[in-house]
């Protein structure tokens, strides 16, 4: 018999724990530990940021599903790791605290045989000075009750506009190394179009800003991409969205002050700016949990499983930008110290960033850090679920799944605008998602014939199909294995 | 700026070439994302 603890139910510790659930037989444990009661698909938050989806439709109580389908819960966050037990524990642990209930403030080592660490990332909102959700006009729409808030916030402008105040929105990145770039792309389009449709657009200037060093970078270096009959850069295709919708743009910023009403930022040639705003969304920059990891005899060995986020099998070798090579990202996602850890999704330590670096003029590091979005994190959940899967069921370890993001595809179906008859879609996909210029040099590392984007209708409805589809999947209801990651 | 033409802009919203452009889209995606993935570090 063997225990399997999943740390966090976000999509990768969701997906983990319903293939491991699903395949293996009840004489195994699998255990999931978070602090949140819910599951929430994170995708759909932009349309309650606009106020045309309730956050209830966008997510479900944990428990009772959990409880239903034999997947044990802990409503607890993690403390510190114990991968070899301790004096008086000699099973591996996680020492976790419970966050609810009678039991709340009381810790507990969750032992384990195989441990997924999936918590996701830090919203790291400290590293901004004043980015505070919902404070100095400042919103974010990186959970549903983000977005609630900022729903809130962008209703009551809209009631200034159309009182006949002119207002100012700025949608982007947060900090000079934030990623989710995607995010706030959808984010713009959606609040520029709701702007129209309440009869406003003419009273608002709406501005761009991002640490991008190009329109269309997303943290994955920009893309050459078949539109149409065409090939084009994503910069062309986003420039060409943006002047279409009267959308201004900042690049190369990164914001390091918010206070009320105003965005700081520096950007690349060094110069120290500013940008005031009525309404703000901007995207804070993601970190690691701060996580400690001790042996058995209580010593720190954090380092050998974190380095911000946690340790897998990459290629974590400093090397320049021209050295990067898709082979150092990794494969299995295994800790290389502890066996038995695994780390999928945003977890994982990316042994570098995939857009190009870029220092300002001052040496401040402005540039994207590498994007990990939902399907990635299914997929490589997935993954890690069924080498755990093999090892337990054959007896000996086994690591032949495997899915880098230089071997794996993703599709970006970002929302430009919700309705069913006049919303509207920017669907991008690109394989890889790390680009092999190996492979593909004359396509800036990508098959031309996979990466590609389209702009229209069909967009809105593929993206609702995906809230409807990835919502019944994560509700464990019939067949629901059958819909990929 | 209008960069985008009243003929382009009639193709991505008219309901009926979106619907085949929707089931296009979803195979394409499919077979991208579905079809498949693997490693990168030992070449055949």
């Amino acid at each position: 018999m063997a225990k399997i603890v999943i740390l966090g139910a976000g999509i990768s510790g969701h997906v983990a724990a319903t293939h491991l659930r699903r395949k293996l037989s009840k004489k195994h444990e699998v255990v999931v530990v978070s602090p949140n009661s819910n599951y929430q698909w994170v995708p759909s938050n932009i349309w309650v940021g606009i106020g045309r989806m309730k956050s209830e439709k966008i997510y479900f109580p944990l428990a009772p599903l959990y409880k239903k389908k034999g997947i044990g819960y802990k409503q607890a966050k993690a403390i510190s790791f114990h991968p070899e037990g301790d004096s008086t524990e000699a099973k591996p642990y996680v020492l976790s605290e419970y966050v609810v209930g009678d039991e709340k403030g009381k810790q507990e080592k969750i032992t384990y045989d195989y441990l997924i660490n999936s918590t996701g990332p830090k919203l790291n909102f400290e590293a901004t000075e004043g980015l505070i959700p919902g404070k100095n006009k400042a919103y974010s729409v990186c959970t549903y009750t983000h977005a609630d808030h900022a729903w809130e916030g962008l209703k009551a402008v809209i009631e200034q506009m159309k009182a006949g105040k002119k207002a100012k929105i700025l949608i982007g990145t947060g900090h000079a190394k934030s990623t989710c770039q995607g995010a706030a792309f959808e984010y713009i389009l959606n609040v520029e179009q709701e702007l129209r449709k309440h009869n406003v657009r003419d009273m608002a200037e709406v501005t761009w800003i991002s640490n991008e060093y190009q329109l269309g970078d997303f943290g994955m270096d920009g893309m050459l991409m078949s539109y149409g009959s065409l090939t084009m850069k994503s910069h062309e295709m986003i420039e060409m969205i943006f002047e279409d919708r009267d959308i201004k743009w900042i690049l190369g910023a990164g914001v390091n002050k918010i206070e009320d009403g105003v965005a700081h930022y520096e950007n690349l040639e060094g110069e120290h700016k500013s940008e005031s705003y009525d309404f703000a969304m901007l995207i804070p920059s993601f970190s690691g949990h701060g996580f400690k990891a001790y042996d058995k005899n209580d010593n720190d060995i954090t380092e050998k499983l974190f380095k911000g986020f946690m340790l897998v099998d990459a290629d974590y070798t400093s090397k320049p930008y021209e050295e990067w090579s898709v082979r150092d990202w990794p494969e299995t996602y295994q800790n290389p110290s502890y066996k038995n850890i695994f780390a999928p999704g945003i977890a994982f330590a990316p042994p570098h960033a995939i857009s190009k670096p870029r220092k300002s003029k001052n040496g401040t590091d402005i540039s994207p850090a590498p994007p990990r979005t939902g399907m990635p994190s299914g997929i490589t959940a997935k993954l890690v679920a069924d080498n755990i899967i093999d090892t337990i069921k054959n007896g000996k370890e086994s690591s032949h799944h495997k899915g880098s993001l230089g071997n794996m595809g993703a599709a970006c179906i970002a929302s430009a605008g919700f309705g069913f008859w006049k919303g509207s879609g920017v669907s991008i996909t690109t394989f890889p998602i790390v680009p092999d210029f190996k492979k593909y040099p004359d396509s800036h590392g990508r098959h031309l014939g996979k990466t590609f984007g389209a702009i229209g209708l069909a967009g809105h409805w593929l993206k609702l199909m995906l809230h409807y589809a990835f919502i019944y999947k994560a509700k464990m209801r019939p067949f629901w294995w059958l819909i990929p990651e | 700026m209008k960069r985008i033409s009243p003929r382009m802009r009639f193709r991505m919203m008219n309901p009926v070439l979106q619907f085949f452009k929707f089931i296009i889209l979803s195979i394409k995606i499919m077979v991208i994302v579905a079809g498949g993935h693997g490693g990168t570090r030992k070449v055949n």
